[in-house]
């Protein structure tokens, strides 16, 4: 039986012509589990909140939904708050009370459920879910990924019927990520949930999933099983939106082999086993480092917040080249961050000295350090801007850089070129996407004429496509001998971008390479594509690196056969 | 830290009529017994709660108020029959004195209750209180409580990007660090509002505003707490009656009344100390039973 | 419900809230004297304060807000005991009375009044609750329901009626806390001890009022505009 009936649906925002869904037909079984995947700005959040009658964004709609085969619109508001459940992206915002029990009792509160029962009802979330530690917790004490599970137990006291989840984990780090998705796998497996999940991180979600729907531009590309969707690429692969696809799919769709489409990294090396037997070409070519002049160097650096507490950082040494891209890796709580905030001089080591183009950091005045010098990225962008249009914020800078007219009106136009934000002008920083708030936080950055940019992950809820685009405005950068330093938990993107990589493991660093040497020495710690194919090719640690040595094999098998 | 976990551990609401009641007899009744009854039975509590070290220190700081009170009246306030001294022509009188005296008891006492209800009504537990007769009031208080931590957070994320734009210092002449602040509070401002749809949104996702809402408490009103409430009740009564019968009040002016030491009159002082000091006799109970049971196992 | 039924059922409560604050507070201060016979001046004070808030706090329990509304006040009401945290290093240079009374102008006079009430209780809360609570949720609520009178009628447009009001609320603050202290001394009210708390606290009275009058000009459109944004981008405060 289908739960949930799209027909024909679409949706356009009030005062805009493009339609943001466009004639969309699915039908949805009980207890599936359903991927949507696309670019950013595809409709993906915009369908999903169709589905949820409380928070449809005002707009024009045609075409019907049916829920339980009756029209959407016929379902009482106490129903659809109960028997529909949705789950934000932002962890942090979703959360209403202040008490982890409070939050969990807040829906069954709103239903009008007495205390007795909503007394049992919580206790058994509790349990399902093993909140029963902090049941009593203050919410400010829980971690990342904990409140995500707070949030999604919340939703299931109220005993919905369908789970509908946007881009829960994109603020999480990849364990959290993790532990996430293998609890959505749980309950829609044990209690035959359904589930429609919306995911930029498809590495994990594309095995478990029953159906994957791909959008684009608010049409259905394709709805179909995992499987049947990977295979499909093949005929359309330079569609962008395959770089956010899992690693084995990507690769296989580079090569024609004709078989089935391998989908998880077991998968993907039983596949490559059987495609590339002979022993030509093995080796991904060597990325080497650049080795020219130092412009960072941290000696011997101690870090803690304060006389009583235990050492952050235990002794940190490490030089910075010019020009270099520069990933700092490693675990939560590792010193990753706090290193970043030792190098931008916000944190003071009580050991140590930082250099900075061989020059103290003490010694340098606050205006020298920050302009002209180094800037940071922040993690979180909105801590940047201040005001209420795009192209003030950046006027903003220019004042205080002191540019004259000319020079201000060329700076911000090619750096705005280069980031491709030019329509962005006009817009409140809030009403920006994700990635776009990010590329304009950048550009507010750029004029500032850095000669090293600190980034703190930069690719946090980025989707595949925005990830490249961001690792081309980094090669970029490194062409005009940027310095790149960025702390990042993303082993896919640092693999393919960085001249080195740093791992962090209790506040010191443990290894230190370039990203070949770096991540094929790493057995766990390492990328999918090295996992996937280590056991036949050395040193291919990116996709890219396996595609084209699949490739130049199977040019060599062609040659051999002929 | 926190000792008095036996009497914490009561139903909010018969806390809370504890800590009324106190406080309300403590700011009505201005005689001496009475006050001083209060005063020693709010230290005691105080000190289980954060021992004796601490409220030395508390009853420390309180001691220029008491000072500046205790002084002040008799030097303002001539009425009274009794001089003692003259300063400038003007008597200062022992009922004065005395009522000075009386009024900086009050108001270390009233200090003292306060710094005890604040250890004790945590903020769940006056959520728990109003949560049924101001249910929006106590859900706004409660993401308020929830919003705290994360604006203080948020504060060191904007002044650390802030700073490394070069934008905000925490050095410089008052005009420079005030300007960098309302900055930071200005970008605060924004962030918080335009974040705080999400949680609207979340809200009614999760059905706010259907009709027939109701609270839930963690806190269970068990059969001790009736037990402990109808002591509270019954106290408080008597100590009604007692003052209706005129046995608490007390005149500073124009004379000092004569303290009554009937026996009627001492039980209703009685019965005050016994209101005052059932948290400290609640806890010296539980340490008997633990004594007890731990010499068993 | 027509716009016209609307704006008249506006006018009716706030002429309602008028009368409370006008007509139903005095009364039961006057009753208050009598029942304890001139005397204990600090406990009907006390109480009296209390009880004052309540009608506000009934009639928006009574009107079941939308979610938007509660939270907007809730933000407001955080960011301006939090604003007590930023400008910890400047002793009763704080902004709540700035933020709330922008509230008040923007959202409406009920709604300032319920962030200054709240800002109070919430503050305290991390502070400590003492006798001057309610002494505060009344002062920074009618401080934050003049402010959005005031807008209603147009005048916080204008930038010397902001200075005056910042001025007059620095100085009602301090007049109101000090009632709060003459009245802790002994219990009693005379205006020989006002006077002197008044004169006393003459250096803090300046501070808020410069602190009120700087926050006001700098905060006032700025915060304004980021409430109307939100106002409009959500649909707030309709129904």
């Amino acid at each position: 039986m289908a739960i949930i009936k799209i027909e024909n649906l679409s949706f356009s925002y009030p005062e805009q012509k493009s339609k943001a869904i466009d004639n969309i037909s699915i039908s949805i079984e009980k207890g599936d589990f359903i991927l949507i995947c696309g670019k950013t700005g595809c409709g993906k959040s915009t369908l999903i909140k169709q589905l949820k009658p409380e928070i449809t964004p005002y707009g024009e709609k045609e075409g019907n939904i049916y829920y339980k085969n009756s029209p959407l619109e016929t379902l009482t508001n106490k129903e659809s708050a109960a028997e529909i459940g949705y789950v934000l992206q932002n962890p942090d915002n979703q959360i209403v009370t202040d008490k982890v029990w409070h939050e969990l009792a807040f829906g069954l509160e709103n239903l009008g459920v007495p205390t007795p029962t909503i007394r049992r009802r919580v206790a058994e979330m509790a349990s399902f879910f093993g909140i029963e530690k902090w049941f009593r917790e203050d919410i400010k004490n829980l971690s990342g990924g904990q409140k995500q599970i707070l949030n999604l137990a919340s939703i299931m006291v109220m005993n919905p019927k369908v789970l509908i989840l946007d881009e829960p984990t994109a603020q999480l780090d990849p364990i959290a990520a993790t532990d996430f998705i293998n609890t959505l796998y749980k309950i829609n497996q044990q209690l035959s949930l359904t589930i429609i999940l919306v995911e930029h991180r498809l590495e994990e979600t594309f095995p478990i999933a029953d159906k994957v729907l791909v959008l684009d531009k608010g049409k259905k590309l394709i709805y179909d099983t995992p499987r049947k969707v990977g295979q499909s690429f093949g005929n359309s692969k330079n569609h962008s939106i395959i770089h956010g696809f899992p690693t084995p799919i990507r690769i296989y769709n580079e090569c024609n082999t004709n078989d089935k489409c391998p989908i998880t990294i077991r998968e993907g090396s039983a596949w490559l086993s059987k495609n590339f037997k002979s022993n030509a070409n093995k080796v991904a070519p060597y990325r080497k480092p650049p080795h020219s002049k130092v412009v960072l160097e941290l000696k011997d650096i101690w870090f803690r917040y304060g006389r009583e507490l235990p050492d952050i950082l235990r002794g940190v040494s490490l030089k910075v080249y010019k020009g270099e891209i520069f990933s700092i890796l490693g675990g939560n709580g590792s010193g990753k961050t706090t290193t970043l905030n030792i190098i931008s001089g916000i944190n003071l080591p009580y050991r140590g000295k930082v250099l900075i183009h061989g020059k103290n950091i003490s010694d340098y005045k606050k205006k020298e350090l920050y302009h002209n010098n180094i800037a940071v990225l922040p993690q979180n962008p909105q801590t940047l801007f201040v005001k209420n249009q795009v192209e003030k914020e950046f006027e903003e800078i220019v004042n205080v850089m002191k540019y004259n007219k000319d020079e201000a009106i060329e700076k911000i136009h090619s750096i705005a070129e280069v980031l491709n934000i030019k329509h962005l002008f006009k817009m409140h920083p809030y009403d920006l996407s994700g990635g776009e708030q990010q590329k304009v936080a950048l550009a507010k950055i750029l004029l500032l004429n850095p000669k090293i940019i600190l980034f703190d992950e930069p690719t946090k809820g980025l989707d595949g496509y925005s990830k490249k685009i961001l690792g081309s405005i980094l090669m970029d950068l490194k062409k005009t001998d940027v310095t790149t330093i960025m702390v990042s938990h993303d082993i896919e993107f640092c693999a393919k971008y960085s001249d080195r990589c740093a791992l962090f493991f209790d506040g010191n660093i443990v290894s230190e390479d370039g990203p070949v040497a770096f991540f094929s020495n790493n057995n766990f710690y390492t990328t999918a594509a090295n996992r996937m194919s280590r056991h036949i090719f050395k040193n291919a640690i990116t996709s890219e690196d396996v595609i084209n040595l699949c490739q130049q094999n199977l040019k060599n098998d062609i040659i051999k056969e002929a | 830290m926190m000792k008095a976990s036996a009497f914490e551990s009561y139903h909010p609401i018969v806390l809370f009529i504890f800590f009324a009641s106190t406080i309300f007899f403590t700011m009505f009744l201005t005689h001496p017994i009475y006050l001083a009854i209060s005063l020693a039975a709010s230290a005691l509590l105080l000190s289980t709660l954060i021992g004796l070290k601490e409220l030395l220190k508390t009853t420390l700081y309180t001691m220029p108020i008491f000072l500046l009170i205790s002084i002040s009246n008799p030097v303002f306030s001539h009425r009274g029959v009794t001089p003692l001294f003259y300063i400038n022509y003007n008597p200062i009188t022992l009922e004065s004195t005395l009522y000075g005296l009386a009024m900086a008891t009050m108001i270390v006492s009233i200090m003292l209750w306060f710094r005890c209800y604040n250890l004790i009504m945590t903020s769940d537990k006056f959520i728990c209180i109003f949560g049924n007769t101001i249910p929006i009031l106590a859900l706004i208080i409660s993401i308020s409580l929830r919003l705290i931590p994360r604006l203080k957070d948020q504060i060191k994320r904007i002044s650390n990007s802030q700073r490394t734009l070069g934008m905000y210092t925490d050095t410089g002449n008052i005009l420079e660090k005030v300007k960098s602040r309302i900055r930071i509070l200005s970008i605060l401002i924004t962030w918080a509002l335009e974040n705080s749809i999400d949680t609207a949104d979340s809200m009614k996702a999760r059905g706010y505003g259907l009709k027939n809402r109701t609270t839930f408490s963690i806190f269970k009103f068990d059969k001790r707490d009736i037990v402990l409430l109808s002591i509270i009740l019954l106290l408080i009564l008597i100590n009604i009656i007692g003052e209706i019968q005129k046995y608490s009040s007390y005149h500073y002016y124009p004379y000092i009344s004569n303290i009554d030491l009937s026996l009627k009159a001492t039980f209703y002082y009685i019965s005050y100390l016994l209101l005052t000091i059932l948290p400290t006799i609640i806890e010296i109970k539980e340490d008997l039973k633990w004594q007890s049971l731990k010499s068993k196992i | 419900m027509s716009a016209k039924f609307k704006k008249r059922y506006n006018k009716r409560s706030l002429i309602i809230s008028a009368s409370v604050i006008l007509l139903i507070i005095p009364a039961i201060i006057a009753i208050g004297v009598k029942l304890f016979n001139d005397r204990k001046y600090n406990l009907i004070s006390f109480i009296v304060t209390f009880l004052a808030c309540i009608p506000f706090f009934a009639k928006f329990e009574q009107r079941k807000p939308r979610p938007r509304e509660i939270l907007c006040i809730s933000v407001m009401s955080t960011l301006s005991v939090v604003g007590r945290l930023i400008f910890v290093m400047l002793p009763g240079f704080k902004p709540v009375t700035a933020i709330t009374a922008i509230t008040g102008a923007f959202l409406g006079p009920e709604s300032g009044f319920l962030t200054g009430a709240l800002s109070a209780i919430i503050s305290n809360i991390y502070y400590g609750q003492g006798p001057w609570t309610p002494f505060q949720m009344l002062t920074w609520g009618l401080l934050g329901f003049i402010a959005g009178i005031l807008s209603k009628f147009n005048l916080m447009e204008n930038k010397i009626v902001i200075i005056l009001y910042g001025i007059f609320s620095g100085i009602v603050f301090s007049l109101m806390m000090d009632i709060w202290f003459v009245l802790s001394i002994d219990g009693l009210f005379t205006w020989e001890q006002y006077y002197m708390a008044i004169i006393a606290a003459l250096p803090f009275t300046i501070i808020y009022c410069i602190s009120n009058v700087v926050f006001l000009l700098l905060l006032y459109r700025p915060i304004g505009e980021k409430l109307e944004r939100v106002k409009l981008k959500y649909g707030l405060m309709q129904n």
